[in-house]
């Protein structure tokens, strides 16, 4: 029996990307759990009101983390070291200690969700989790990132293509911001003013720098990969890539208008988001003029539909906060729920979209298995339809709450809060919808991976039958 | 399994050797030969130039020099902006002295009653010689004279004398007439009034038409 070469390093990936991608669709599923409790809090606070491990505090936190360390963390795993390791035409290393990082990394990620529930939480954005949990998942990431850079490193071609910049960067990112934000705020803790600015930077740079670009490489990946042909004007790619590595960790700061900081943080802040428009721009061209020379391709190829649909909300999301950024709209919509918008645009809108369309990619062939076309379209045309009415309430309920904070007039609970309250019921719908969704994504998923689950406990190497029989 | 088998089940068509060997080859070309130019760098060039400028005007304005504390400066005032400051409040006084005193006959737009009140507006009564509307107030007024062409004078006069006036509120009010409605003669100060008090004891009556005239030859000399 012959395989070729993709074959043979999709054999040797089929574990590692596997257990990746189950646990992040586990983790999927809890953070779609948390996010409706959360939303149903917003418009009936008597909701789970008993329990006080559901409250409000606790369980927005939750689904955040959750969300972008579980359902992130996992899957940016396995689509980097998968899409590393093609282009590396590599065999992974390291299988064994991968996994067992990876066990341990879901691990402490439980114990960290369990501690913010019960309360043991820190105040810093998006590094909620207990300290103790953080070594634990510091250094198992260093063991999995340290093995995808081993199989990058031991590339075939020496020369690298955008996926890989994008990629290896966005795995060598992380540990360097979370060291710079951990060193300042819980091992030098910081003074005064830098540490709620740390803090913030932190949260908002993690989403810029670790989840964005896996997920523009993940679609430079994809688009010529399906569509056969070149990125158009590639040659802007690699400005593009330089402009969010400078610009990005800049830009994240805006966030901080208004607040008691330095003038010159927001204003720095507003200028950098104002430049971020180039990367913007630049992504944009590179995807949809080459996607928009094959349209009919696209709207063929499911796992393409996917990327499509988050480089266009990444598109139009990002302009949209560059809009945002500016002080004259920034001093309406900052204590709004447009923040919701903001998080939830980039990683349900752009992050997942492009990760589901990865997925359904990768797993049919790593696993031999296809994903049954109705239950992928159902899962594509509800997180569409979920993501959208999601944006759109977060974005108009945010304009119509700032708006009416603005004016000591109103009477708080009974103008401001009644006139949000119909945007509230509609992401509550939204996070219903997205939930029914996701959990479809996650069956697909777990039947790739285990078509017959009882054949699978009987006898142990039932993954290798199908190579056998052909 | 053949290569066209995994084609086939994969709906992939660009391999992945294939996808790094395009795409390295074209970090190098940059582009396929052309006839022309490329527009998109072009446009490109010109984005990036215009969002380089707009930031920097906007960093200029909004970042306060890099620095924490926003600018306090030592508030002090110019010689002129104390000498307008002045003027303004004068004027702003003898608004007041006008419309108490005067208002009610030269009304408030300085225009006057056609036939019986003489406008203050454009008349070289009030901003000529200093001495000359002082003189009228200190004294008043009576029988005709001949403002902006029209006689006046058949039915009242100014009289002054029934109600005192302090050098200072004629000051003030004159420099108010003379600024105002299109007016611009320059000020007049409390001891120049004092002088044209002490200068004019003589005068008992009220100051006749042709007196004056005869006093100011030079005001009316054309």
């Amino acid at each position: 029996m012959k395989l070729n070469s993709e074959q043979i390093i999709d054999k040797s990936l089929k574990l590692v990307v596997c257990f990746f991608v189950a646990s992040a669709g586990l983790w999927l599923l809890a953070a779609a759990l948390f996010a409706y409790i959360s939303a149903a809090k917003l418009t009936d606070p008597f909701f789970l009101s008993s329990f006080e491990y559901f409250t409000y505090g606790k369980i927005k936190l939750a689904q955040a983390n959750a969300f972008v360390y579980g359902w992130g963390g996992n899957s940016i795993f396995a689509v980097t070291l998968w899409i590393v390791a093609r282009l590396a035409q590599t065999e992974s290393r390291g299988r064994v200690l991968v996994i067992f990082a990876g066990i341990i990394w879901n691990l402490a990620i439980t114990f960290g969700l369990l501690g913010i529930l019960d309360g043991h939480m820190t105040p810093h954005e998006m590094l909620e989790m207990p300290a103790e949990v953080w070594p634990a998942l510091f250094i198992s990431y260093c063991v999995i990132a340290f093995f995808i850079v081993v199989v990058h490193r031991s590339r075939k071609n020496k020369e690298t293509i955008a996926p890989q910049w994008f990629l290896l960067s966005s795995l060598l990112w992380f540990p360097m911001l979370f060291l710079i934000a951990w060193n300042g705020l819980e091992i030098n803790p910081a003074r005064g003013t830098v540490q709620s600015v740390l803090s913030m930077w932190f949260g908002q740079s993690l989403i810029w720098l670790w989840l964005t670009p896996v997920a523009l490489g993940a679609a430079y990946y994809i688009i010529p990969a399906i569509l056969g042909r070149a990125i158009d004007k590639y040659y802007l790619a690699v400005f593009g890539f330089w402009c969010i590595a400078t610009l990005a960790p800049w830009s994240v700061v805006h966030h901080l208008e208004g607040g008691p900081v330095p003038m010159w943080i927001p204003a720095i802040g507003t200028v950098m988001s104002i430049a971020m428009i180039f990367p913007i721009a630049v992504a944009s061209t590179n995807f949809h003029s080459t996607a928009f020379l094959d349209i009919s391709k696209v709207w063929d190829s499911l796992p393409l539909r996917f990327v499509i649909f988050g480089t266009l909300s990444y598109t139009i999301s990002s302009y949209i906060g560059v809009i945002f950024s500016l002080p004259s709209v920034a001093k309406i919509t900052q204590f709004s729920i447009i923040n919701d918008f903001h998080f939830n645009q980039r990683v349900y809108g752009f992050f997942s979209m492009i990760i589901f369309g990865m997925v359904y990619y990768i797993l049919p062939k790593i696993t031999g298995n296809e994903i049954a076309k109705g239950a992928k379209a159902f899962h594509f045309w509800t997180s569409a339809f979920g993501v959208l009415i999601l944006l759109l309430a977060y974005l108009i309920g945010g304009l119509t709450h700032g708006v009416l904070a603005q004016q000591p007039s109103l009477s708080w609970a009974s103008s401001v809060i009644s006139s949000v309250m119909p945007y509230f019921l509609i992401t509550e719908l939204a996070f219903i919808v997205l939930g029914f969704s996701q959990l479809v994504f996650v069956i697909n998923v777990w039947k790739a991976i285990i078509p017959n689950p009882f054949a699978f406990w009987t006898c142990g190497d039932s993954q290798s039958k199908p190579e056998t029989s052909a | 399994m053949t290569k066209k088998n995994n084609n086939n089940q994969s709906q992939g068509l660009m391999s992945d050797q294939d996808m790094v060997e395009i795409h390295s080859k074209l970090n190098v070309d940059k582009h396929p030969p052309t006839k022309g130019f490329l527009i998109a760098p072009l446009v490109f060039v010109f984005v990036f130039g215009c969002l380089i400028f707009v930031c920097s005007i906007q960093l200029a304005h909004s970042t306060n020099q890099f620095q924490l504390h926003p600018p306090t400066e030592i508030v002090v005032l110019t010689e002129e902006e104390k000498e307008s400051l002045r003027i303004e409040r004068k004027i702003e006084s003898g608004k007041k002295v006008f419309a108490v005193r005067c208002a009610s006959c030269h009304q408030a737009n300085g225009l006057g009653i056609q036939g019986q009140y003489p406008p203050l507006a454009g008349s070289k009564w009030v901003t000529s010689d200093p001495a000359l509307i002082s003189n009228i107030i200190l004294k008043g007024l009576k029988g005709e004279i001949t403002v902006k062409g029209e006689v006046y004078g058949t039915s009242a006069a100014v009289n002054m004398a029934a109600v005192p006036i302090t050098d200072r509120e004629i000051a003030n009010v004159t420099t108010y007439v003379r600024s105002a409605w299109g007016n611009t003669a320059s000020e007049i100060t409390e001891e120049e009034v004092s002088f044209f008090r002490a200068d004019s004891e003589d005068q008992v009556e009220q100051w006749t038409g042709t007196q004056l005239v005869e006093m100011f030859p030079s005001v009316f000399s054309n």
